[in-house]
């Protein structure tokens, strides 16, 4: 009940008219970056934060939240209406989105699509709201090496539960905490790895990668695939609208189904892309439908979308209670909280309660404001993919590089976000992940602090990782999830020998 | 035409060669035991050391598995439209490097759109000079955020 009181004051500090403004053009901006191609949730938060830098933080994280619910929307839009994903979390929902939409049923996929993503989010934030607290609790009993053991656990988990290759991922991985190394060394006040070059002795920002690899790489992928939109005419009517919002609980085992899958993947870092392709591929099996999926199936739509958005908020609470961040766009907003001077981890919870709290309420204001607000100007927004690339596409561009230049006003960042964009040009088209490479640069130097303090405690011996019952445990879950792929290639292997040898 | 055996060894030699860059830059600062614990240089040269393995681990993976990546990795059709695209953006840093961002922003828009979008010169121009104003307006005033500007602007007073 501690939290139910801690939640209604916030719901006191976010009900303001001022917060429910920036929600209102939080969201605006989100679903115009989800729209728009080359642009997304988590680089649309890089290009705002800067422009936050001197707000309030209650009001800033408002904004960029706000934006993410906004991107998430947009995302999904396009994939119903143009097959084309804004969001790589809303691809599975082009599968029978986009056949809905082309057999005329464009307002009923929109809307289930919005509703049963709002589902997911408030299923998200009820979560957080429940758990936060005891979570942040839990982590008060954490030192050194239990915070390095966790920061372990979240990228092997990367390593053991993403698509890619393990190798490929852990050099994305690697080459995140490398750039996050250059520059200053937070132990030692020293400079390090910065080879002479004056430019590089205030470090990488970790907004430059973002704005580089999911921005530019991105665009330069969309280029090279020829852009073209066959876009579907929606009207949003409203009696449709109302029709579908009725049919909307024969849904209920989806519903809860793909919540359940969105907020595990969400606070483990599988993040959302993850969430909604395995519900997605769920729901297809356990479905009584099973044919029509892929052919226009609403089930179709629900189960990713519901997933998708379930993941996306409560990613947000490992972040808050432990300081890791769930995906990408999460890492980014926690980058962001501290360059505002807050530290994300359980001491944020006593520190500061109002900001923890109105940041909670506002995400249950905020998804409400987003589905009605993304209802109201869906056509609006699906115009805009209208205007021929050839103006819309340097304009993004350019936003993408002034972005870049705000971050800290530095010219040499322009080429960086450059040769960010070709690394991520490159990494996406030979299926390297990018989310470790983000969340190793936000983290890479907490997780180093976390490493040196475990080896001053136990005078350079790695046994402090094993030295209790706590840390030991962090350690084994996350090795396990790190050897799970190598292991089972080996069995792998092993198997089709035996058999051939026995036939 | 590159195939994507060829794409996939280049960039995991890249990864490698990145790898490497940190394992000599780290132990230019020590990798040791210190004064204070570990040497600042000692958690790069490791991290640096982890890209190397797994970057050869992704070229032991690529050789093994060559006839499987045969497949072709860029056509020159699509590396047409990548450089088409490309190469106004590196313009565009170059050019903003010299001139300011607003500029370059002007002269990359109204390119693109003229070269591009076969749209006429007059309103490629004016739609790159207005886009141009519309960041200043949004950036310089309302968010009260410098952008990088060139001799235009100082020639205008514009600081």
């Amino acid at each position: 009940m501690e939290n139910f009181a801690s939640l209604l004051h916030g719901f006191g500090v976010a009900l303001s008219t001022y917060h429910v403004a920036l929600m209102m053009i939080g969201v605006l901006l989100g679903i115009l970056v989800g729209v728009l191609p080359g642009l997304g949730a988590p680089n649309g938060v890089s290009l705002l934060l800067p422009l936050t830098f001197t707000m309030d933080p209650v009001a800033a994280i408002i904004l960029l939240t706000s934006m993410y619910w906004g991107a998430l929307f947009g995302g999904s839009t396009t994939s119903i209406l143009f097959n084309i994903p804004g969001e790589p979390s809303s691809v599975a929902t082009t599968f029978d989105g986009y056949p809905m939409a082309r057999q005329g049923q464009a307002t009923q996929a929109l809307t289930l699509a919005f509703l049963s993503a709002g589902f997911g989010a408030l299923v998200g934030v009820i979560l957080i709201t429940v758990l936060s607290t005891w979570v942040a609790k839990f982590a008060l009993r954490f030192s050194s090496p239990e915070y390095f053991a966790v920061y372990f656990l979240a990228f092997a988990s990367f390593i053991g539960l993403g698509a890619a290759s393990p190798f490929k991922t852990v050099v994305s991985m690697g080459l995140g905490f490398a750039f996050a190394a250059v520059g200053m060394d937070t132990v030692s006040g020293g400079l390090r790895l910065t080879y002479g070059f004056n430019e590089l002795l205030s470090g990488i920002s970790f907004l430059i990668a973002v704005i580089g690899l999911f921005g530019i790489g991105e665009l330069m992928l969309t280029m090279e695939e020829g852009l073209r939109f066959d876009g579907i005419r929606a009207r949003v009517k409203v009696r449709d609208v109302l029709k579908t919002i009725a049919t909307l609980p024969r849904y209920w085992v989806t519903l809860l189904r793909s919540s359940a899958i969105g907020c595990w993947m969400g606070i483990t870092p599988g993040g959302p892309t993850a969430a909604s392709f395995m519900s997605y591929g769920i729901a297809k099996r356990l479905s009584r439908r099973k044919d029509n999926f892929g052919q226009g199936e609403p089930e179709g739509v629900v189960a990713p979308e519901t997933a998708d958005h379930a993941a996306g908020s409560s990613a947000i609470l490992p972040m808050l209670a432990l300081g890791v961040p769930g995906s990408a766009t999460a890492a980014v907003m926690m980058g962001g909280l501290m360059i505002w001077g807050l530290n994300p981890g359980p001491m944020l919870f006593i520190e500061r309660p109002d900001f923890v709290w109105g940041l909670i309420a506002s995400m249950y204001l905020g998804n409400i404001v987003a589905v009605l607000m993304v209802l109201a100007t869906i056509p609006l927004f699906a115009s805009i993919l209208r205007i021929p690339f050839a103006i819309i596409g340097p304009v993004i561009v350019v936003v993408c590089f002034v972005g870049a230049y705000t971050v800290a006003g530095r010219p040499f960042d322009l080429w960086l976000a450059l040769a960010f964009g070709i690394v991520g040009y490159l990494f996406k088209k030979l299926d390297y992940p990018i989310a470790p490479l983000v969340l190793a640069m936000v983290l890479g130097d907490k997780a180093e602090d976390a490493f040196r303090q475990s080896m001053i405690m136990s005078r350079g011996s790695l046994s402090i990782f094993w030295s209790n019952g706590l840390v030991t445990t962090l350690m084994l879950i996350g090795l396990a999830l790190a050897l799970g792929p190598v292991l089972s290639t080996l069995v792998g292997r092993m198997r089709p020998k035996a058999s051939s040898a026995v036939a | 035409m590159i195939s994507r055996f060829a794409a996939e060894i280049g960039t995991a030699t890249l990864t490698a060669g990145l790898g490497l860059a940190a394992v000599v830059g780290a132990l230019e600062f020590g990798i040791g035991w210190g004064d204070a614990g570990p040497e600042p240089g000692a958690f790069p040269f490791y991290i640096g050391l982890l890209v190397i393995a797994a970057s050869m681990g992704t070229l032991i993976q690529t050789t093994v598995g060559r006839h499987g990546l045969q497949s072709v990795f860029i056509h020159r059709e699509e590396a047409k439209r990548v450089a088409s695209f490309f190469l106004p953006m590196l313009a565009f840093v170059i050019v903003a490097r010299l001139l300011g961002l607003y500029v370059a922003t002007a002269l990359y828009i109204s390119f693109v759109m003229w070269a591009q979008g076969k749209y006429r010169l007059v309103i490629s121009v004016a739609s790159g000079i207005a886009a141009a104003i519309a960041f200043y307006l949004v950036l310089e005033v309302a968010f009260q955020v410098p952008l990088l500007k060139g001799p235009l602007e100082a020639a205008l007073g514009l600081y």
